[in-house]
């Protein structure tokens, strides 16, 4: 009984706080151009506005349209309950549940994509090209950022892996794992969720055609999946599960923060890059998750 | 009844379907379901421990000289169940897919043919006589050909099969060398286990690539994309769910029953890594449906190998504990790997019969008029992009987890295992992307070309076999734990020390994990179509930027999709392209094709067998038909004998 409770309030947590992400971002961009910006809660008014719309669907469209946007938002709620917070630990744990994470992550995507390629429209094909593209070389990355971990702690549970120190990897790993952040979750440089330019973009080009609900639903669960990377990078370079309760929980608090904030300068201080600089920059960060793994490899040994 | 009675049962079942079919479909159809059902009877309780873990027969009853000896273990009863299960689905399909009024002239010979394979498959899997064995090989051999040759009118189906049949019989002759050498150094035919003697092991390498050649093992896969997309589609299915399984089958039995090299585990996961990245790489690039699920076939099978090759590093390496997880992965891959990629072939076969094309290009927003098959078809592909929470995610996982294992575990020889951890994950990736491309070009947006419209669903004896088959892809997905036994029986049959009847835990947790997963993921789309029907929803063009006439030349093609994927790999998947620009104020036709033929057929066999061909064509300049010269070879041949003769005799 208690650990249903506790599972509902570790969803909720999930469902509730990951609004705020895109909010400080946005706060972050106005402050360094020196503008007010839109409220940090925003987003929760846009959410709250779209659930309460009509909706407007394709002619084309099966009900795969309105079922993968449901489908993936499930599967990243799902990912977020593998996810350890901390010194709480995380609802479900058992070995092997990184990738079960890694895949649910995947499961998302495909959903996304193929209720993009519902509309039959050529910007959202574009966009669903991309993404799975570019998310080849991003996946790489991250199972060998978990393979670094899971060979670092000798561990194949995501809150055992994450409760250890990671060691002289751990830097790399977050350079490499903050790459691959930005780029699934569609941030500049590889994407830019403001343009107005829908040849240029990935996430957005693909989400072109939902409205009301369904829109709502895609929306709260890109931001959920911003909070999940960010989690999962301020526990490779803290290793706050081992920290007592407050502390650590402050700590996880204090670093999705600064993980977010960093977010929104890289997206003050760079413009984005062209589409086919985007792999290059991908394998880079694969190779920092690989010498991290080496590093693991060696250094325990 | 005892398994060998069922067994005998089967075979008489398909021996009087083949002898009765060709004028009696409906009497076959009844009697090759009667033999799949006794199969699976002798085969389930094997797997699930209702029955004694090996069934062995020998009669004195001899065939070719020699005697009968017949087997059913773990190992070989895993296999049957895929023949029983895909061939009877494969049946059904058949019966309206290539039914009598359409193809009159060979649904007679592709009834009797269909027996013949079941039949040699199954005859494959129970001898235990090296001599036996290679017969039915042979038969097996010749009757897919038959069934892949079909369409004989079909200029590809035709060349497909001859270069099937050329492989294979490259394949056979290693089989047949194999065969020959084991029974030259025991002195006697009978096959069983002899891991004791060593001098045995240098035979795994004829067996690898001599079974490896059916199994589609990378680079031997040559013949298997231009087979497996020609044929009609239960064939096909069969051929990429069933048949490709018996390459690995001879693997996979003569590794556990003979010793093996020390290097073969490296070898086993190196062509394995390798041909999954070439097979997902060139499957996501290709045009044509059921070339995309050719390659995926390819690709599978490394995955297959990954396992299998882990299996035998853990082997070497003191029993490691993850190497069981990995065989146990590999095993149930070899399972899901049939379910879903005979779904997906029928799926396709629906395809190509409502509209009779296989060009991707050509067909768009077929789930309106073809809802069941769009269905079936996203569920094959999710299953096969091994996501969760279906089938193929859960041997994914287990192989997964067993590398991974090995990997935190830093025994010696780990390090190896991790760059084939991540072709897998490289190789899910693209899996996905490829998957997403084929549904959603082939059922979502709209209609391409004329093709696409008027199109009709299947009928039932087409949709009943995809449902049968999308039902055990969901079950094995949700209920993983059902199937364990099984796996650790064959496991057992492999390397009796690694047999664990009860379940690891994580797999008890991933299945509940994935039953709530599924429960969330239907409510949840249930409720958010409720909420969408509540606050109302009406019908619109797509909104494509405010563009006012869409047309549907206008969506994006597979070819774009993959364009970004293809650019990557210019040396693996680089595309044969005829352009024809418009030519003069009125031009006639215009076109551009691109194709990504096969890499190692093009840059590999093609040049080796026209060098073949050029040095026999300049050994026939010899042999030109005028008589005079001829006299002058023969005093020349005669010469030479005279001087070999005189030297020998000399001192």
């Amino acid at each position: 009984m208690i650990q249903i409770l506790e599972t509902l309030a570790r969803l909720a947590m999930w469902l509730l706080l990951a609004p705020l992400l895109p909010g400080v971002i946005n706060k972050v961009k106005a402050w360094v151009a020196g503008r007010r910006g839109p409220p940090v809660l925003q987003l929760y008014y846009d959410l709250a506005r779209l659930w309460r719309k009509g909706v407007v669907i394709s002619t084309l469209a099966s009900p795969g349209f309105v079922a993968g946007p449901a489908v993936a938002w499930v599967a990243l709620a799902g990912a977020a309950m593998l996810m350890p917070l901390g010194p709480a630990g995380s609802a479900i744990s058992f070995r092997g549940d990184v990738l079960l994470l890694v895949y649910l992550l995947a499961l998302a995507r495909f959903c996304t994509a193929w209720a993009a390629l519902e509309t039959g429209s050529a910007f959202e094909g574009m966009g669903a090209a991309r993404e799975v593209s570019f998310a080849v070389l991003s996946e790489v990355a991250l199972i060998t950022a978990v393979l670094a971990l899971s060979v670092q702690t000798g561990n194949v549970t995501l809150s055992d892996m994450l409760s250890h120190s990671v060691g002289s990897g751990a830097m790399l790993l977050a350079a490499g794992l903050f790459c691959v952040l930005l780029a699934e979750n569609c941030r500049v440089p590889f994407d830019d969720p403001n343009t107005h330019l829908e040849l240029t973009m990935i996430h957005e080009a693909m989400v072109l055609d939902h409205s009301g609900p369904p829109f709502a639903v895609i929306l709260h669960g890109a931001s959920m999946k911003l909070l999940l990377f960010a989690v999962l990078l301020s526990q490779v370079v803290l290793p706050v599960g081992a920290l007592p309760p407050l502390a650590g929980t402050a700590a996880l608090a204090g670093a999705v923060l600064a993980v977010v904030v960093a977010v929104g300068l890289v997206e003050s201080l760079t413009a984005r890059m062209a589409f086919r600089r985007v792999p290059l920059i991908l394998t880079a960060s694969f190779l920092l998750c690989l010498f991290a793994l080496l590093l693991a490899l060696k250094g325990g040994a | 009844m005892t398994p060998g009675r069922l067994l005998l049962f089967a075979a008489l079942g398909l021996v009087s379907g083949a002898a009765l079919g060709a004028r009696h479909p409906r009497v076959w159809l009844a009697l090759t379901l009667a033999a799949a059902a006794a199969a699976l009877g002798a085969a389930l309780p094997l797997l699930v421990g209702l029955a004694p873990a090996q069934w062995e027969c020998r009669s004195a009853f001899p065939v070719g000289g020699e005697r009968v000896h017949l087997r059913l273990d773990g190992l070989s009863a895993l296999f049957l169940v895929i023949v029983a299960f895909v061939g009877g689905a494969s049946a059904v399909y058949c019966r309206e897919y290539w039914s009598d009024e359409d193809h009159p002239a060979s649904a007679p010979g592709g009834r009797l043919w269909m027996s013949c394979l079941l039949l040699a498959m199954g005859l494959v899997l129970v001898c235990s006589n090296g001599l036996h064995f290679l017969i039915a090989w042979e038969l097996f051999t010749i009757s897919a050909y038959f069934l892949i040759t079909l369409d004989r009118a079909s200029r590809a189906s035709r060349s497909a099969g001859w270069l099937y049949l050329a492989a294979s019989h490259g394949g056979a002759m290693l089989l047949l060398a194999f065969f020959a050498a084991l029974a030259a150094r025991t002195g006697s035919w009978d096959l069983g286990p002899m891991v004791e003697r060593a001098e045995l092991a240098p035979l795994f390498w004829l067996a690898l690539f001599g079974f490896g050649v059916k199994g589609g093992v990378f680079p031997l896969h040559v013949w298997l994309p231009s087979a497996h997309a020609n044929a009609p589609s239960h064939v096909s299915a069969l051929m990429s769910g069933v048949a490709v399984n018996m390459g690995l089958y001879g693997v996979l039995r003569f590794s556990g029953w003979l010793p093996v090299p020390s290097a073969a585990g490296w070898a086993v996961l190196g062509l394995g890594a390798a041909g999954a990245l070439f097979g997902i790489a060139l499957a996501f690039v290709q045009t044509d449906l059921k070339r995309v699920l050719a390659y995926c076939t390819v690709e599978n099978v490394g995955i297959i190998l990954i396992g299998f090759g882990g299996a035998l590093v853990g082997a070497s390496h003191g029993d490691a504990p993850w190497g069981r997880l990995v065989l146990a992965g590999a095993l149930l891959h070899i399972w899901n790997h049939s379910l879903f990629k005979s779904l997906l072939f029928l799926g396709a076969g629906s395809v190509l019969h409502a509209t009779g094309t296989r060009e991707m290009s050509r067909l768009g927003g077929l789930w309106r008029a073809m809802p069941w098959t769009a269905g079936l078809f996203a569920l094959g592909a999710v299953a096969v992009s091994g996501l969760p929470p279906l089938n193929g995610f859960v041997s994914e996982w287990l192989i997964y987890l067993g590398l991974f294992d090995a990997a935190a575990g830093r025994g010696s020889g780990a390090w190896m295992l991790m760059p084939a951890a991540l072709a897998m994950g490289l190789c899910g990736a693209l899996a996905l992307a490829t998957f997403v491309k084929a549904g959603a070009t082939v059922f979502l947006g709209s209609c391409r070309t004329r093709a696409a419209e008027n199109v009709h669903e299947c009928g039932r004896l087409m949709r009943a076999p995809m449902l049968a088959l999308g039902a055990a892809c969901v079950l094995a997905g949700l209920a993983p734990v059902l199937f364990w036994r099984a796996l650790s029986r064959s496991v057992g049959a492999w390397r009796p020390s690694w047999a664990a009847p009860e379940p690891p835990a994580p797999i008890v947790t991933l299945g509940w994990v994935h039953v709530a997963l599924a429960v969330v993921l239907l409510c949840a789309a249930a409720w958010l179509w409720r909420r969408v029907r509540a606050n109302g929803f009406r019908r619109a063009p797509t909104w494509d930027c405010g563009y006012a006439a869409p047309t549907a030349r206008m969506q994006y093609t597979g070819g774009s999709f993959s364009g970004i994927v293809a650019g990557w790999f210019p040396g693996a998947a680089g595309p044969d392209r005829a352009l024809r620009r418009p030519r003069g104020p009125f031009p006639a036709r215009a076109g551009w094709i691109e194709e990504f033929p096969d890499t190692v057929l093009r840059r590999v066999i093609e040049p080796a067998s026209a060098a073949v061909m050029r040095a026999s064509a300049a050994t026939r300049r010899l042999q030109h038909g005028r008589v005079q010269f001829y006299v002058v070879y023969l005093l020349g041949g005669l010469a030479v004998v005279a001087i070999f003769v005189w030297i020998g005799a000399g001192p």
